[in-house]
C-alpha cells in the first residue's frame, strides 16, 4: 500500500465538491471568490497542517489543544496590540510564533519526561488554554493591528495569506526531503525500531512539536487576519474541524502516514462541503444539515480508506497525481462550460437603427427620485427592489417587441453627461433568462450598466449593456475563433502532461509527479483566464461582460 | 542476619500489637468526630453515620498499610546491609527519587506566594492551613501510592477526593449541607452516567466521541416523541433503543478503524445530533427548539427535589449508585467483564482463547450508546425542555473523567469503580471551584492544569529502553 493512494479519496471528492461547487455558484471561480475562499480556509489549513505534524510523530498524538492555542494566540495578540506592545509585523510574527513553538515544546517536553499518553497531555491543554482564553478576553472585541486589517479583504487572490499558505506548504514539501523527515516517519511507524537504530527520537519529537507550533502560530495570524479582531472561543472551534480535515486528508492518527498534500485536500474539502451547503438554503436547518453532511462525509471518507487496500488491486495502475490532473481537466471543463455565455455564440438579428428610433418613441428621461417612484408604483409586481442611486438618470420607452413592457434605462449620470452613452441607448439585448449580476453594479468604461423593470415579469434585473456599433460583428467572430483554439490548446497540453506522468510513473524518470500537477494547474489556470478575463482583479464583475473584449 | 531473623520472628506480634494500635486509633479519631460533630448541632443520623463512615476508613487504611508495610519489612531485610555512603551522596539520592515531589512541591508552594502576592487578603490562616493540609495530601498521596500496585489511582483518587472535602469545608459555609451534596451527587450521576460507556470502551483501547450529541439528540428526541403524542414510557424506550443501534453503528464502523475510532464516533455524532435537529425541525418554525410536557415522573427522577419512594433523595441518584455496583461488580466477576480485560490487555491471547473481539467491541459501543441516550433522557427531566447542545460540556468530560479516575486510554486497564472517583473529584472540585466564586473559565483552566499532574502520578507509560 503506497502512501499516495491514501490520496486518492481526498482528490475525488475535492472534485466533486468543486463541481458541484461551480455549478451551483459560478461565483466561486471569481477573483473575489477565490480570494475570499482563500481568506476563509487559511486558518483551517494550517491548523490541519500543526495537527499533521505531530500526528505523524506517533503515539496517537491527536493535538486536540490546536483549536484553542489559535485561539489564545489571537486573544493575547489583540490584547497586547490594544496596549501598544506589539504592533509592527516583525513583531505580531515574531511573538506569535514564539508562544506557538513554546506551547508546543513544553507539550512535547511533558510528553518525553513525564512520559504521560499524547492525548491526555493535549486534553489537559484543551481544558486549561480554552478557559484561559475567557480570562484573558471575555467576549469578542478588539482589533487587529492596522496593517492586518486588508488580508481579510478577500478581494484579490493574491493577498499576504496566500503567501502565507504556500511559504508553509513550500516548508513542510523541502522538510520532507530532509533525513530528518525519514527519521520522524520511521518514529511514527515504530517508534522502537527508530530508537533501536540510533534515531535520537527527543530531538525528533521535540522537532515535530515546534514544527507544529510554528504552523499554529501562522493558523492563528491568519484567523486574526480573518476575524480583525479578537474572540476567545471561535478558536475553539478549529480543533474538531481541523482533526476532520487531518482524517479526511488520509493521514493516519497512529503515526507514521501523512502529508501536507492530504492535510490540504482535507481542509479545503472541508471548507467545500460548508460552501456547497450553503448554495442550498436550508432555511434555518442550515446548520443541522451541515452537521450531518460532515458526519456522514466523513464516516463515508474513512470506510473509504479501509476499503483501499481491498480493491488495490484495481487500482493499482492509479497514480493518484495522474487523477488529480485528469479531473483538473474536467473540472475546468465544466467551468468553462458554466461561465461561458453560450448566447454570445448566437448571432443577434441585426436591428436597423433608423427603423428602431422611428418606432419607439422619445425617451422620457427621469431622475432618481422619479425612478424610485416608478419602481414604487410597480412594487406588488416585483420581487426585490434595488435602491436606485441618487445621481442617476434615466429615460423610459416602451419596447416595441412587447407593448406592457416598461424598459427604464438606468445611465449612469456622469456617463450620460459626457456623451458617451446617448439616452437612446434602449436597443438592448433581452435575455429571457439572463442571470442577475452582481448586487453593486459598476459602470465600465465602454458599457453602461441598466435595469429593467417590467410590469410582467416580476423582477428588477441588471444587465450590462453592449452597444451595438458597427464593427460589434466583426468583434463576435474574433472572441468565437478565441475560444475553440483556446479550448484545444488547454486539452492538448493536458493530454501531453498527463502521458509525460504516465510516462513518470512507470519510475523511469525521476521527476516527481508534483511538478506536473504544478505545471498543468499552471497551464489550466493561466489559460482559463486567458479566456475568461481579461484582466484579473475584474475577473468577478466581468463575467457577463460580453462587448469588452477589444 | 541475625536481625532479618529476629524481625521475621518478631513480626506477628509486631502485627498483632500494630492492629490494636489501629482500633485505638480509629476509636480516637471516630470519637473525636463524634464530639465534634455533636457540638456543632449536626443531626444525630449523620453525625452516627459518619462517625461509623470514618472508623472503617481508618481501619482500613491502617490494616492495608500495615500489611504493606510488614511485607515490604520481611523482603527488605533479606538484602544486604547498604554501604555507608556520605550524607551529600544521600542527599542527592533521596532529591532523584524524589524528583518530581520535589517539582510539585516547590511548583505549589511558588504558585502559593503568587496567588498571595497577586491578590489582596489571600494570607489568611484558613488559607495557610488550607495549603498545608494540601502539601501534606501531596506527600502522602505520592509515598503512599509507591506501596499500592494495583489501585494506586484509586487511592491517589480518594486522597485528592478527601483532601478537597477537608479544604472545602473549611473554606465554603454550607459546602457539607445535605442540599449541596444532593446537589453534586446529582450532577455526579449524570456525568457518571455518561462516563459509563467510555469506561466500557476505553478498557478495549477505544473512544466515544459520539456520546454528547447523542446525549443531546435524545434529550431533543424524546421530548419531540413526547410531543406528537406518544406514550412517554415508550418513547422512552424508543429513544434508548434508537442509543443503542447508534452505539452498535459506531462499534460496527469503528471496528475495522479502531485507530480512528476517535474521529469516527465524532463524525457519526455529528450525524446523529444533525438528523435529529432536522427531523424534529420539519414543520416547526422553531427550528432547533422543541415545545412539550415532560411528565411528571421523569421530572422527578431526575430533579433536585424529586424523592424515591418518600425518601427526599431524587432516584437518578439510585439508579448511578445500582448501576454502579452492577457494573464493578460485573466487570470484575463475571464473564463478559473479564473478556473485555483480556480482549483490552492482549487481543492476541485473547483471540487464541476464541473470544470474538468483534461481538465486544460492538457490545461495548452498543452498551455506551444506550447508557448516552439514557443519560440524555434524565438530563430531560432534570431540565424540563429539550435542547441539543446539553450533552456538550460532557465531550472532553468524560474524557477526562475516565483518565482522572485512573482508566487506560490504551486500554485492559482501569474500571468503572476508578471512573466513579474520577467523577467525584471533578464533581467535588467544581463545585468547590463555585464556592469560592471562581467562573467557568477559570475552573476549566483548573481542570486542564490538574489532569496531567494526576495522570502523571499512576499511568506514566515505561520508558522506551524498557520495551525493546
Amino acid at each position: 500500500m503506497s502512501f499516495n493512494t491514501f490520496l486518492l479519496v481526498p482528490i475525488l471528492l475535492l472534485f466533486v465538491l468543486l463541481v458541484v461547487a461551480v455549478l451551483r455558484s459560478p461565483s466561486l471561480i471569481s477573483a473575489s471568490g477565490i480570494g475570499s475562499a482563500i481568506i476563509v480556509v487559511a486558518p483551517l489549513i494550517l491548523a490541519t497542517y500543526a495537527l499533521m505534524s505531530v500526528a505523524i510523530a506517533g503515539r496517537a498524538t491527536v493535538d486536540l489543544s490546536v483549536g484553542p492555542l489559535i485561539g489564545f494566540i489571537n486573544v493575547t495578540l489583540i490584547q497586547l496590540h490594544g496596549a501598544d506592545l506589539v504592533s509592527s509585523p516583525i513583531a505580531v510574527f515574531l511573538y506569535a510564533i514564539a508562544v506557538g513553538v513554546a506551547y508546543q515544546l513544553l507539550m512535547g517536553l511533558i510528553i518525553i519526561f513525564v512520559r504521560v499518553q499524547p492525548i491526555i497531555v493535549a486534553l489537559s491543554g484543551f481544558l486549561a488554554l480554552s478557559g484561559i482564553n475567557l480570562v484573558i478576553m471575555s467576549r469578542p472585541g478588539g482589533t487587529a493591528p492596522d496593517w492586518m486589517m486588508p488580508w481579510g479583504a478577500g478581494t484579490t487572490i493574491d493577498s499576504p495569506i496566500l503567501v502565507i499558505l504556500i511559504l508553509a506548504t513550500a516548508g513542510w514539501l523541502l522538510f520532507s526531503n530532509t533525513a530528518f523527515y525519514g527519521h520522524l516517519r520511521l518514529m511514527g511507524s515504530d517508534e522502537r525500531a527508530a530508537y533501536t537504530s540510533g534515531v535520537r527520537i527527543y530531538i525528533v519529537r521535540l522537532g515535530a512539536h515546534v514544527i507544529s507550533g510554528i504552523f499554529s502560530a501562522l493558523a492563528a495570524l491568519t484567523f486574526t487576519a480573518l476575524i480583525g479582531s479578537g474572540d476567545p472561543t471561535q478558536g475553539t472551534t478549529y480543533t474538531l474541524i481541523a482533526v476532520t480535515a487531518l482524517v479526511l486528508g488520509g493521514t493516519s492518527l497512529a503515526g507514521g502516514r501523512g502529508g501536507v498534500t492530504g492535510s490540504l485536500l482535507g481542509a479545503i474539502n472541508l471548507f467545500l462541503i460548508g460552501y456547497v451547503l450553503a448554495t442550498f438554503s436550508f432555511g434555518s436547518v442550515q446548520g443541522f444539515v451541515t452537521d450531518l453532511a460532515y458526519g456522514i462525509i466523513l464516516v463515508i471518507s474513512l470506510l473509504l480508506t479501509v476499503g483501499l487496500p481491498k480493491i488495490q488491486r484495481f487500482i493499482r495502475a492509479v497514480s493518484p497525481y495522474m487523477l488529480f490532473m485528469v479531473l483538473t481537466l474536467i473540472f475546468f471543463s465544466i467551468t468553462l462550460h458554466k461561465k461561458y455565455d453560450y448566447d454570445r455564440l448566437v448571432t443577434k438579428p441585426e436591428v436597423d437603427q433608423s427603423l428602431l428610433s422611428e418606432l419607439l418613441p422619445p425617451p422620457v428621461v427621469l431622475s432618481g427620485t422619479e425612478i424610485a417612484e416608478t419602481v414604487a408604483d410597480n412594487s406588488e409586481n416585483l420581487n426585490s427592489v434595488e435602491t436606485v442611486p441618487e445621481n442617476t438618470t434615466a429615460s423610459i420607452s416602451p419596447d416595441n417587441r412587447n407593448i406592457d413592457t416598461t424598459v427604464v434605462v438606468i445611465t449612469d449620470s456622469a456617463t450620460f453627461n459626457k456623451g458617451e452613452a446617448s439616452p437612446e441607448l434602449s436597443m438592448m439585448q433581452l435575455e429571457p433568462d439572463a442571470p442577475a449580476a452582481s448586487s453593486q453594479p459598476t459602470v465600465a468604461d465602454t458599457t453602461t450598466e441598466i435595469s429593467v423593470v417590467t410590469n410582467t415579469g416580476l423582477s428588477i434585473s441588471s444587465f450590462i449593456f453592449e452597444p451595438l456599433d458597427s464593427d460589434a460583428s466583426t468583434q463576435r467572430s474574433e472572441s468565437q475563433l478565441v475560444r475553440p483554439i483556446t479550448f484545444a490548446i488547454i486539452i492538448l497540453l493536458s493530454f501531453v502532461l498527463v502521458l509525460r506522468a504516465v510516462v513518470a510513473q512507470t519510475g523511469k524518470h525521476k521527476m516527481t509527479p508534483l511538478i506536473f500537477v504544478i505545471i498543468s494547474t499552471a497551464v489550466l489556470l493561466g489559460g482559463y483566464f486567458l479566456v475568461e478575463a481579461s484582466s484579473l482583479p475584474k475577473l468577478g464583475s466581468d463575467m457577463y461582460k460580453g462587448g469588452s473584449e477589444k | 542476619m541475625s536481625a532479618a531473623h529476629e524481625t521475621k520472628a518478631m513480626m506477628t506480634p509486631i502485627g498483632r500489637a500494630a492492629k490494636w494500635i489501629g482500633l485505638f486509633l480509629g476509636v480516637i479519631i471516630s470519637g473525636l468526630g463524634l464530639i465534634l460533630g455533636f457540638w456543632q448541632g449536626v443531626p444525630a443520623q449523620q453525625v452516627i453515620f459518619l462517625t461509623a463512615a470514618t472508623f472503617a476508613l481508618v481501619i482500613w487504611v491502617w490494616n492495608s498499610y500495615l500489611n504493606r508495610w510488614l511485607v515490604e519489612l520481611s523482603i527488605n531485610d533479606d538484602g544486604k546491609d547498604k554501604d555507608p555512603v556520605s550524607s551529600r551522596a544521600a542527599l542527592r539520592e533521596f532529591a532523584l527519587r524524589n524528583l518530581g515531589l520535589l517539582i510539585s512541591l516547590g511548583l505549589l508552594i511558588t504558585a502559593f506566594f503568587i496567588l498571595a502576592a497577586a491578590i489582596d487578603s489571600f494570607l489568611s490562616l484558613v488559607n495557610i492551613i488550607v495549603g498545608l493540609i494540601l502539601v501534606l495530601l501531596l506527600i502522602v498521596a505520592v509515598k503512599a501510592s509507591q506501596f499500592f500496585v494495583d489501585n494506586r489511582s484509586a487511592f491517589i483518587g480518594l486522597t485528592v477526593l478527601v483532601a478537597l472535602f477537608i479544604v472545602a469545608s473549611m473554606k465554603i459555609d454550607g459546602f457539607l449541607s445535605l442540599t449541596n451534596i444532593k446537589s453534586m451527587l446529582v450532577f455526579a450521576s449524570f456525568l457518571g452516567l455518561a462516563c459509563l460507556g467510555q469506561t466500557l470502551v476505553a478498557l478495549m483501547g477505544g473512544l466515544d466521541l459520539s456520546i454528547p450529541f447523542i446525549i443531546g439528540s435524545a434529550n431533543v428526541g424524546l421530548l419531540y416523541l413526547i410531543g406528537l403524542g406518544v406514550p412517554p414510557w415508550l418513547a422512552v424506550i424508543i429513544v434508548l433503543l434508537l442509543g443503542v443501534v447508534i452505539g452498535i453503528i459506531n462499534g460496527f464502523l469503528s471496528f475495522r478503524l479502531q485507530g480512528s475510532a476517535l474521529i469516527l464516533t465524532l463524525g457519526v455524532g455529528f450525524a446523529v445530533s444533525g438528523i435529529t435537529q432536522i427531523l424534529t425541525s420539519i414543520g416547526t418554525e422553531y427550528a432547533g427548539n422543541v415545545f412539550g410536557t415532560v411528565p411528571n415522573w421523569l421530572k422527578n427522577l431526575a430533579s433536585m427535589n424529586g424523592n424515591t419512594f418518600g425518601l427526599d433523595v431524587p432516584p437518578v441518584i439510585f439508579i448511578w449508585v445500582i448501576v454502579a455496583a452492577v457494573l464493578i461488580y460485573g466487570l470484575k466477576n463475571s464473564v463478559y467483564g473479564r473478556n473485555l480485560y483480556a480482549l483490552g490487555g492482549n487481543r492476541t491471547s485473547a483471540d487464541r482463547l476464541s473470544i470474538s473481539e468483534r461481538r465486544y467491541w460492538i457490545g461495548a459501543y452498543a452498551i455506551s450508546g444506550g447508557v448516552a441516550a439514557l443519560t440524555g433522557e434524565l438530563l430531560l427531566g432534570w431540565s424540563g425542555g429539550g435542547f441539543i447542545g446539553v450533552g456538550q460540556p460532557y465531550l472532553f468530560m468524560t474524557l477526562a473523567a475516565v483518565v482522572m479516575g485512573g482508566t487506560s486510554l490504551l486500554g485492559g486497564y482501569g474500571g468503572y469503580g476508578f471512573t466513579v472517583i474520577g467523577v467525584l473529584v471533578l464533581q467535588v472540585l467544581t463545585s468547590f471551584l463555585v464556592g469560592i466564586g471562581l467562573r467557568f473559565e477559570w475552573q476549566q483552566f483548573i481542570f486542564g492544569l490538574l489532569i496531567v499532574p494526576m495522570v502523571a502520578l499512576y499511568a506514566r507509560s515505561p520508558h522506551i529502553r524498557t520495551q525493546i
